[in-house]
């Protein structure tokens, strides 16, 4: 009896790994389950929001940390995917109310599909935007390519602001159905996160740190760079595409503004906080700020310190993101993850290394008494 | 055949010749060297063989087949290899990965079968690795196949170097002096090494060397340019004897 408990003793120890994420999954999948009735509806949302974000950021971090092109595009791709999202799902009836000012396109108007579908079909034309931008852009270096993809987020922005007949224009898209529950808000992460990490564990992402590490090099074994920046980038829209189509879905109304060039800056923070290059220090960065950003929504308002009342600035907390953009810049600059992936090796290394470090401690005290 | 032939090679930098009329002939399973002094143009010359620059007069064959207007990448894969004189390995990879980064030109499975590790994608990496795992024991770095590529000692990440160009089975080999910064032991095995992977792998190399030693001991032929003409051309020993090179680059040496 006792042989064979060693024995599933030691197959678990083998699969320790296996075993451990099967069990960290579990606890998670139970805390997403239950969030709505732990955290209630306003979390839920938070929530939503910050799998949206960490999307974003892994699909900036494929291009920016793991190909080492410096690209700032996102809104641009996020504004052509929630667009399509949005169009696609509205009911012919439903466009007529919400385009009240001048009609759809007729065209456009019967053109109805179910939300994947307008998802995979959002991804699919930020995709599109991306390969067709990528010719010019992608032959640029440094300054002039990030550059240059700002310039395309604020040209889809103007684009989708004076399309009246498609995208009603300056009044927006209202109306939108929420189809992110929290559900499909995890799932959409987790695929893209284990759709990154296959794809650089693979060759592919092998030669996207080649040009990253030394282009020149790269060049020289038979890395082709332009195609290969060009892979990273359509893929990097692709998701940019899908992300934008679900946030435009989860909040209900988009408007072009929403994607102003400047929006990026927010997505830079979190890939930088979490560690360039590192998917997993994206998601980390992406939870991290968009829930501060929630939690540090009071210092808009106004607060009553008693010896002091504080007006409420608005925007105080944008100014406060700003600051600590720059003082991660400045001293950490290989924010949470550094680029390293999730592991459990690397996890358990450290907590043995704290925990002999507090026996250590202990040792000493009581060798001094 | 030849393997390598430069015809009126010319390359210019705004008013500077770096690279002048310059003719090279190089048979299969030659050891061929180029010497000079610095700013001779040597590199800019290893550079326009493999795409970096476009010559700025001359054409460049490599079995026949002309080599203008082709990428880099193009170059290295219809079976031409380098290594650099400053060292240029992929800093942020073990020595493993940047061997197997040579391999991914070859490849047969496409995107999707790798995003997925899809069966042919799987077997693929698996031969490529053990392809690598291979280069990696013959040129002695076995042991540290996961060890930081930049962690190595210097000569060791020289021979990293050479076994990744070495990978993707070239025809030719560039090596741009492959015996910088070594001592006389380390460069007295770097020659036995160059000797080596000449027979195992069946190719030609042509190098670049400062270490005259080197050069004389390894070398079929060996040319010799000054400020971008080529001054001379022959076996060591005629080299080795003639007034011109002695005048123009043993001389200025010793
Ligand atoms: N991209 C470039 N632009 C302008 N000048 C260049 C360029 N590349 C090389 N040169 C010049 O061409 C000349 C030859 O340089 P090259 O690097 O080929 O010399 P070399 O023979 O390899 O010298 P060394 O022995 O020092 O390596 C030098 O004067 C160098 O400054
Ligand atoms: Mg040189």
């Amino acid at each position: 009896m006792e042989k064979k408990n060693n024995a599933i003793f030691q197959r678990i120890l083998e699969n320790r790994n296996k075993v451990l994420t099967i069990v960290f999954l579990a606890l998670i999948m139970v805390i997403v389950g239950n969030l709505k009735p732990w955290f209630g509806s306003y979390w839920v949302r938070v929530f939503n929001t910050c799998c949206i974000y960490s999307m974003v950021t892994m699909s900036m971090n494929l291009v920016n940390g793991c190909t080492g092109i410096f690209t700032m595009g996102s809104p641009g791709f996020m504004c052509i995917g929630a667009y399509t999202t949005a169009i696609l799902t509205l009911t012919p009836e439903v466009k007529d109310a919400v385009y009240y000012l001048s009609p759809i396109a007729p065209w456009l108007r019967e053109l109805n599909t179910s939300f994947p579908v307008a998802l995979l079909l959002g991804g699919l034309f930020a995709a599109i935007a991306a390969f067709i931008i990528g010719f010019p852009v992608l032959r640029l270096s440094g300054d002039y390519l990030s550059i240059a993809t700002m310039a395309f987020s604020e040209i889809a922005r103007v684009i989708m602001l004076n399309a009246q007949s498609i995208t009603n224009g300056p009044i927006g898209i209202t109306k939108i159905k929420n189809h992110v529950t929290v559900w499909v808000a995890f799932m959409a992460l987790v695929s893209v996160y284990v759709l990154l990490r296959l794809l650089m564990r693979s060759t592919y992402g092998r030669a996207l740190k080649a040009v990253r590490d030394d282009p020149v090099a790269a060049e020289a074994i038979g890395i082709p760079l332009f195609r290969t920046k060009m892979t990273s980038f359509i893929i990097s829209g692709f998701i940019a595409g899908i992300a934008g189509g679900l946030l435009a879905s989860l909040v209900g109304t988009i408007d072009a503004n929403q994607f102003v060039y400047s929006y990026v800056n927010q997505f830079l923070l979190m890939m930088i906080l979490g560690g360039n290059g590192s998917m997993t220090g994206s998601i980390l960065g992406s939870f991290v700020i968009t829930t501060a950003l929630e939690v540090f929504r009071f210092m808009d308002e106004p607060i009553d310190f008693g010896f002091w009342k504080y007006p409420g600035i608005g925007g105080m907390r944008m100014v406060l993101f700003s600051i600590s953009l720059m003082l991660i810049v400045l001293f950490w600059e290989h924010g949470i993850m550094g680029s390293n992936e999730f592991s459990w090796d690397r996890i358990i290394e450290r907590v043995k290394k704290l925990v002999s470090s507090i026996r250590g401690l202990f040792k000493r005290k009581e060798e001094q008494a | 055949m030849n393997v390598l032939e430069t015809r009126h090679v010319t390359m210019r930098f705004g008013g500077l010749t770096a690279v002048d009329d310059l003719n090279i002939v190089i048979e299969e399973g030659e050891i061929v060297s180029l010497i000079g002094p610095n700013g001779a143009g040597k590199t800019t010359c290893f550079n326009v063989i493999t795409g970096i620059y476009q010559p700025t007069e001359g054409e460049v064959f490599f079995y026949g087949e002309k080599l203008n207007g082709k990428r880099p990448d193009q170059v290295a894969s219809i079976g031409i290899s380098r290594t650099f004189q400053n060292i240029r390995l992929f800093k942020t990879m073990t020595v493993l990965e940047n061997v197997l980064c040579a391999t991914h030109f070859n490849r047969h499975s496409g995107l999707f079968s790798n995003i997925l590790h899809l069966p042919n994608a799987l077997k693929e990496e698996g031969l490529n690795r053990d392809k690598a795992l291979k280069i990696l024991d013959e040129v002695g770095l076995a042991q540290y196949a996961d060890w930081k590529a930049t962690s190595l000692p210097y000569g060791l990440q020289r021979r990293l170097e050479i076994a990744r160009a070495l990978v993707s089975e070239p025809k030719l080999l560039l090596l741009d002096e492959p015996a910088a910064g070594m001592n006389p032991k380390e460069s007295d095995e770097l020659a036995d090494f160059i000797f080596e992977i000449k027979d195992k792998f069946h190719i030609t190399v042509f190098l670049i060397e400062h270490h005259m030693k080197l050069v004389m001991k390894i070398s079929d032929r060996i040319y010799v340019t000054q400020y971008g003409k080529t001054i001379a051309m022959g076996t060591p020993e005629e080299i080795r004897n003639n007034p011109l090179v002695i005048q123009a680059y043993l001389g200025e040496e010793g």
